[in-house]
């Protein structure tokens, strides 16, 4: 660019390439470029291969011990979840639990794939799902209950009392068959109150969530149109209303939407204390949801007292609309998964430590990890769950061996 | 600076300088000597160099080359299921298994045109008005504040969308719009609807105010780099202040001008985060400027996460990815034939 040698030519490094260009670029040319190409392909070949799982080494350390080293356990899955396992994982010293709270369907995806040692999701596993992640074991390790919230500026509760809505109501209003508040369905369940003409801006989470799979199968038992158009799942095809992202999105929709309605985590409706709805339950009350009605619902429920094994199908389990009066009808179970024998499903590098470890913490979990519950305004498992986690805990193995657990934490 | 190609001339000297004309009296570089074994050695180097950038330049192929063979592979369920249904259907129903993509190819084309239609005006009045009408004290200030909102991370674009915009549009905007050009018949349609706030329109409109930076600055370069010899011949033709932009300085930065434009519109076809908060995420086709919608983008956003593994919703999610991928091509490919015909049009720059 600038300045000169004595014998003119440019200073430096820039005289190469001028020398390199005549000797190296007609004969090599193509020879180099094939290189080049062999290696990309090869290169993609392998990345490819890698990608696809082709290439999985395995070794082997076994070992034992009463109550095992603390080695370091990853789990992921469920955002609803994630306060009380944070709760978890910070108070329990007998392993390092990661947990990362990336969302129910990637948490089954990340068990399946075997790249976290248990995976939570709010939904249970589909059969399919079961099928395509042999040797799994689910088991509830918390539930809670899904709060109808709603924004009805100008109207005037009494004490104590809230809009009342029932099963076959709220499928009219998320099929769109009830487009008005003061529809009559909607008006007979109110009649202290005097219900706006205006029409009814349904909300509903556009993410896959647990509280969307409880929600629209509490729909599907009140409605057969809501049961054969829509059917439940943590994701359905909406006939109506505006999807919002995430708890936090659903609720500063209806917040800021006059005339709207939608769910939520009861968990996150009183953290946040937002206002909720009255839903029927069997008994023909319409219950307020609590932590403790919800508890109650679980324990009273006809599928809490015969769950399937860890190793069943739990997609039909229903511990909605239990029988008693105090009853809250919309009640859910949230998952754990892992898999009965560690070493056949991770290969011998998982070592029967790790495989201690595992089980301890899932006990813990269940057992003194339930006290942590309440305050978190998660609902406490009920005493017969308890024992159906136990069974499914003890069918675990380790390469055929029962697998030694121990209260370490 | 940009795209700005080399021009021998500056409007604003002293902004972005060129090319000094002849040598430094110094030179900075170090004199070396050119001993064989400094020769052998610089060979060495530079077939190591040339080696490597070649492999780089490669690699972007093979990258390329993998995304599409993993995304296929991952959409295969759905591509053995549905095979070309899925680009012609409009039902979205993961309970039932049932997928098709029309109502999010038309979410994206449609946010995206909207954006476009408001955005590039927009972008076009501040480029102008920065070249070659602000005082020069202004114009360097306004520049770097432009720039500065061309690099706010989309998230936060999207919040202020959720929390300022959604409610101004539901209660200010969209009725008035509804009353005043939602009356002129043939139009109620385009307007009708319950004004919700989050919807196609506000979804465009947080798109365009996203867009609007980044189509600013790039125009500006260009418009910069227009040489001073063409506004100064219109002017001494005795051009206005507007003949001159219009005829000497926009004609010559068209193919910079388009190139700014395509920029724009990439990033609204691929912008997920703002559109996620804001179109209200409904898996159908929009009805009118007021329906809720859904793009590509924010639908693989919303849904990636509930799609178990393998499954054919999960494969119908990836799928959608692809289509976006192949949207995202296509727009490049008419946006390059369409700046290769400006360019032999205008025979400018």
């Amino acid at each position: 660019m600038s300045g000169t040698t004595p014998n003119g030519a440019p200073p430096g490094a820039s005289d190469l390439p001028q020398e390199m260009k005549g000797r190296q670029q007609s004969s090599s040319k193509m020879a180099y470029m094939a290189v080049i190409a062999v290696v990309v392909i090869v290169v993609i070949i392998v990345l490819a291969g890698w990608q696809l799982g082709w290439f999985k080494s395995n070794s082997s350390t076994p070992a034992t011990a009463s109550c095992p080293a603390p080695v370091s356990l990853t789990g992921a899955g469920s955002t609803f979840v994630f306060p009380l396992m944070y709760q978890w994982y910070t108070t329990y010293t007998g392993s390092t639990v990661n947990y990362e709270s990336v969302g129910s369907g990637t948490g089954i995806s990340d068990i399946s794939a075997k790249t976290v040692d248990f995976g939570a999701s709010d939904a249970p596993l589909t059969p399919a799902q079961k099928t395509n992640a042999s040797g799994i074991l689910q088991m509830p390790e918390s539930a809670g209950a899904v709060a109808i919230i709603f924004n009805l500026p100008n109207v005037n509760f009494a004490a104590g009392k809230s809009l009342n809505v029932n099963g076959s109501v709220l499928a009219q209003i998320f099929l769109g068959t009830i487009m008005n508040w003061n529809n009559t369905p909607l008006q007979t369940l109110n009649p202290g109150l005097t219900l706006p003409i205006d029409p009814i801006s349904v909300q509903h989470r556009s993410d896959g969530s647990g509280t969307t799979y409880a929600f629209t199968q509490f729909l599907s038992s009140a409605s057969t149109q809501w049961a054969t158009q829509v059917g439940y799942s943590t994701t359905v095809n909406w006939p109506v209303g505006t999807g919002d992202k995430g708890s936090s999105g659903i609720a500063g929709a209806v917040e800021t939407t006059q005339y709207s309605i939608a769910y939520v985590d009861l968990n996150y409706a009183l953290n946040n204390e937002i206002h909720f709805a009255a839903v029927e339950n069997p008994t023909g009350a319409f219950i307020l949801p609590s932590v403790n009605d919800t508890a109650s619902a679980i324990a009273d429920s006809k599928d809490s007292t015969n769950l399937p094994l860890g190793t069943g199908n739990w997609s039909g389990v229903d511990v909605e609309n239990a029988p008693g009066a105090k009853d809250y009808p919309i009640a859910t179970f949230t998952y754990l998964m892992f898999y009965q024998n560690p070493y056949a499903a991770y290969g011998s590098s998982y070592t029967l430590q790790k495989a201690e470890n595992l089980v301890n913490f899932l006990n813990w979990t269940i057992h003194a990890g339930q006290s942590y519950s309440e305050g978190l305004y998660y609902v406490t498992l009920p005493s017969s769950v308890v024992a159906a986690d136990v069974v499914t805990l003890d069918s675990m193995n380790y390469n055929g061996a029962a697998i030694p657990q121990a209260a370490c934490g | 600076m940009g795209i700005a190609p080399n021009v021998g001339m500056n409007p604003f000297p002293g902004e972005d300088a060129g090319v000094p004309a002849g040598p430094p009296p110094h030179s900075p570089v170090p004199q070396l000597e050119a001993t064989p074994r400094r020769e052998r050695i610089g060979r060495w180097f530079n077939s190591i160099f040339r080696l490597l950038v070649t492999v780089l330049g490669f690699g972007i192929l093979a990258l390329a080359a993998l995304f599409i063979i993993v995304l296929a592979q991952g959409a295969w369920p759905s591509l053995l299921k549905f095979g070309p249904n899925f680009l012609s259907t409009s039902t979205w129903d993961p309970v039932h298994s049932i997928f098709g993509v029309v109502p999010f190819v038309i979410g994206t084309l449609l946010t995206s045109a909207i954006a476009l239609l408001i955005a590039v005006p927009v972008s076009l009045g501040v480029a102008i008005f920065l070249t070659e009408q602000s005082p020069t004290w202004l114009s360097g200030p306004l520049g770097l504040v432009v720039q500065l909102l061309a690099a706010v991370p989309s998230v936060v674009y999207g919040f202020w969308g959720f929390i300022v915009l959604v409610p101004y549009m539901r209660l200010s905007v969209e009725p008035g719009l509804q009353g005043s050009v939602g009356k002129v018949p043939g139009l109620g349609g385009v307007f009708g609807g319950t004004p919700v706030g989050t919807d196609i329109l506000t979804s465009s409109v947080i798109l365009a105010i996203m867009i609007i930076p980044t189509i600013s600055s790039v125009c500006r370069d260009s418009l910069l780099a227009v040489p001073r010899h063409q506004r100064e011949a219109a002017l001494s033709l005795g051009a206005t202040k507007w003949e001159t932009t219009n005829f000497a300085v926009l004609r010559y930065a068209s193919s910079g001008i388009i190139g700014a434009i395509i920029l724009g519109l990439g990033r609204a076809l691929g912008e997920t985060m703002a559109v996620t908060m804001t179109i209200g995420n409904a898996d159908v086709i929009p009805k009118s400027l007021f329906s809720q919608g859904q793009t590509i983008a924010s639908l693989i956003a919303n849904e990636f996460t509930s799609a178990g593994p393998g499954s054919i919703y999960q494969g119908a999610i990836i799928e959608a990815a692809l289509v976006l991928f192949a949207i995202t091509i296509l727009v490049n490919v008419i946006a390059r034939l369409l700046v290769g015909r400006v360019l032999r049009v205008e025979g400018g720059s």
